[in-house]
């Protein structure tokens, strides 16, 4: 539901990816890694729900 | 409904004199148009201040949290469910209440009609059917159906789905309602869009957590905006923490929230929020089966792990 | 004092030209209701608006605020130094603030201004700022006004103030930053026909139309204590939610919270406003809070506005009568029958 959630409100679907590793699946954990550094690196550098410094006054 | 007030203080009274309860939760007569507020009544002599009609949109399962007395309240249909998941969350124990359960055919919202008129409404008088509005120079009678609340044109559980006494006979449920029409909108635009639908949405947002105390079901000791050590979200205007605060607190409210209305009608700035509550509920819905506050018997998905919960989202 | 009259074919023109020399600030409808805004280039303020729904407040006192920035760096000589952000405070013009929004001002000032301590942020904003206000001719039901200390037409805290007219509007310059702002915007044709009889007489039917009343003769001489254990605390704070929206919507409140936020190796010190409905408002570092329930910080809010502030600055309430709490409390707490409640308390 928060994957959902944060997709509805505007992050790309993509961003944010859930995966269940034992610490025993070296491989698996490898594997999921190297995946999803590509994926996300392809979608580029994420702009918008990023905080800098507070934009006030 | 204009009648109910009889046998609700009929009720109330027969409790007080009778020892039931210490005190009952109710309304009474606003000092401004279209208002009522929300009062305890401590002695049987003291009902005749109650009062019920279209303007009693407020959630009184808000005050029941953490008390300690035996209480009489007053539940629409979505207090109710608020009412049943303040059990299950053990913030107050069935036998400490007494529910006068309330059939409700939709709450007024005031800022709607307010709009419909051209100088500041003096006067409003309700009938079953009608809304009649005057003011200087002006007056008008307006269709009650189209100046409900936003969640009370699309609810579908208007009658009380725990009670100890019922104010009046159940009136049928509304059926054929769509409810996630507006979720649905947003769903379907590019991540793009939906980002600056929400920035706009946001926008006129001031923190001042009206939406959050209004809400029934946020008790928390100490809110998660409130906390310091680690600060989870700043607290001035700056709009990456505007979204995080409202998209966070309904995702708190996921599987809980009854949509009641009270976010909305407490926000100063007249901010539509359940747009967010609304989403959790249609995914709880479709992932879950899920209603919240529907019956004390059973817990909630984010409270248990079942064998077959949804996981195809996970790698 | 000078009486000009400006014509609604000079109008849209002489702000055009007072922006020239100040930034402009007016009532900027949004949604269904109107705020304060800084006016965009040809952007009028909204002058049919009875009253906006947040205070002007925020014009010169801004919601978050940014005070101090500094270093975490230890490589910088002046790590761990709070240094003040340098902060410009032009000539700024604020156009049809309400008499009551006005006397808010100077309500506040006493706080902000004293002469041990000033606060450099608020003192400057505010000294830096015009203010043209807008009589009212049609005030509220929730307008209470004119037993709070103002009224429709009252003058205190304004520079200029402007009355509708069938023709435009009649200005009452009042001070030396009104007369100047006068002149940059090219309004400088003086009113005949008997300008103060007019006014005078706007004035009074401005102040008949003023039917909400409040009493605070027996305020001052209540004793403190007896007050504060009075037994209809109870009564009022049950249906409050500690929302914090008349905190929000009040011109007269003033307090506020500080916070520092950093991201990596450097950050700032801000402020933000605060409401004493938040149970954090009090809360001690020990973990103790001395008003942990919600009777005692609805009991504060109300002694502070109508009894301490009383006693203390001898300048009547802490209130002008705007109504917006009235109108925007969700749960209907009314500070009209409180201040009622207060003034005629006896101890039985």
């Amino acid at each position: 539901m928060f994957k959902n959630l944060i997709e509805y409100m505007g992050i790309e679907p993509g961003r944010l990816q859930f995966s269940w590793i034992s610490s025993a699946e070296s491989t698996k954990f490898v594997e999921v890694v190297t995946a999803v550094t590509d994926e996300i690196k392809a979608l580029g550098p994420h702009e918008n729900f990023v905080k800098k410094e507070a934009r006030v006054a | 409904m204009l009648s109910y007030i009889d046998k609700i203080k009929e009720i109330s009274r027969r409790l007080l004199s009778e020892s039931k309860v210490e005190l009952v939760i109710g309304f009474r007569k606003g000092s401004v148009v279209m208002m009522n507020e929300p009062c305890f009544v401590r002695r049987p002599e003291d009902v005749g201040q109650l009062v019920w009609d279209g303007n009693c949109g407020i959630n009184l399962a808000n005050y029941l949290t953490d008390r300690k007395e035996k209480i009489g309240v007053i539940a629409k249909g979505c207090d109710s469910r608020n009412i049943v998941t303040h059990i299950i969350e053990n913030k107050i124990r069935r036998d400490q209440v007494v529910i006068i359960g309330v059939p409700c055919q939709g709450m007024i919202d005031r800022r709607k009609v307010q709009a419909l008129a051209e100088s500041e409404i003096r006067q409003a008088i309700e009938t079953e059917d009608s809304l009649r509005i005057k003011g200087d120079g002006f007056e008008k009678t307006l269709d009650k159906k189209e100046m409900l609340q936003q969640n009370c044109a699309i609810c579908i559980h208007r009658n009380p789905v725990i009670y100890d006494e019922l104010a009046a006979d159940e009136v049928p449920e509304q059926s054929g309602v769509d409810r996630y029409e507006d979720v649905r909108r947003i769903e379907a635009m590019s991540a793009d869009a939906k980002w600056d639908f929400f920035e706009d949405l946001l926008s006129t947002c001031i923190r001042c957590y009206a939406c959050r105390n209004a809400c029934p079901l946020c008790y928390c000791p100490t809110c998660f905006v409130d906390e310091s050590q680690p600060q989870w979200v700043g607290k001035s205007q700056d709009p990456v923490d505007i979204r995080t605060f409202h998209f966070l607190r309904a995702y708190h409210c996921a599987g809980r929230c009854t949509d009641c209305g009270a976010c909305e009608r407490a926000c100063p700035m007249g901010i539509k929020v359940r747009v967010l509550t609304k989403k959790l509920e249609k995914d709880c819905l479709e992932l879950f089966d899920w209603e919240a506050g529907m019956t004390p018997d059973k817990r909630p998905p984010l409270d248990t792990y079942q064998a077959n919960d949804p996981d195809e989202f996970i790698k | 004092m000078t009486f000009i009259k400006i014509d609604k074919k000079d109008w849209e023109k002489g702000l055009e030209r007072a922006s020239q020399r100040y930034g402009l600030f007016g009532p900027v409808r949004q949604e269904q209701y109107c705020v304060f805004k800084a006016l965009t280039a040809g952007e009028l303020p909204d002058m049919a608006v009875q009253n906006t729904r947040l205070s002007p407040r925020s014009v010169v006192y801004p919601q978050s605020e940014k005070m101090f920035a500094f270093s975490l760096d230890e490589n910088q000589t002046d790590h761990h130094i709070l240094k003040e952000i340098d902060k410009a405070y032009p000539a700024r013009a604020v156009v049809g603030l309400r008499p009551c929004d006005a006397r808010a001002f100077l309500l506040v000032r006493p706080n902000f201004d004293t002469p041990e301590y000033k606060d450099p942020y608020w003192v400057r904003s505010y000294e830096s700022t015009t203010f043209v206000g807008h009589a009212c001719s049609g005030p509220c039901s929730t307008c209470f006004c004119t037993s709070a200390g103002c009224g429709p037409f009252h003058e205190h805290g304004l520079d200029v103030l402007l009355a509708d007219t069938e023709e435009g509007y009649l200005a009452k310059v009042l001070t030396e930053k009104g007369e100047a702002f006068m002149a940059a915007a090219g309004w400088e044709t003086e009113a005949d026909a008997a300008p103060d009889d007019r006014m005078a007489a706007m004035k009074a039917a401005a102040e008949s139309k003023v039917t909400a009343k409040v009493s605070t003769d027996r305020l001052k001489e209540q004793d403190t204590t007896d007050l504060f254990e009075a037994p209809f605390w109870e009564d009022v704070g049950f249906s409050c939610i500690n929302c914090g929206t008349c905190t929000y919507v009040c011109p007269t409140c003033w307090c506020f919270d500080i916070q520092d936020e950093t991201r990596g190796l450097s950050g700032i010190r801000m402020r933000n406003w605060d409401s004493c409905m938040y149970s954090l408002f009090t809360l001690h570092g020990s973990g103790h809070n001395p008003r942990n329930t919600k009777t005692q910080r609805v009991r504060q809010r109300f002694m502070h506005k109508l009894k301490y502030y009383v006693d203390r600055y001898q300048n009547g309430i802490q209130c002008v009568g705007c109504g917006r709490c009235i109108q925007f409390c969700p749960v209907n707490i009314d500070i009209r029958r409180v201040c009622d409640l207060m003034n005629r308390f006896e101890v039985s």
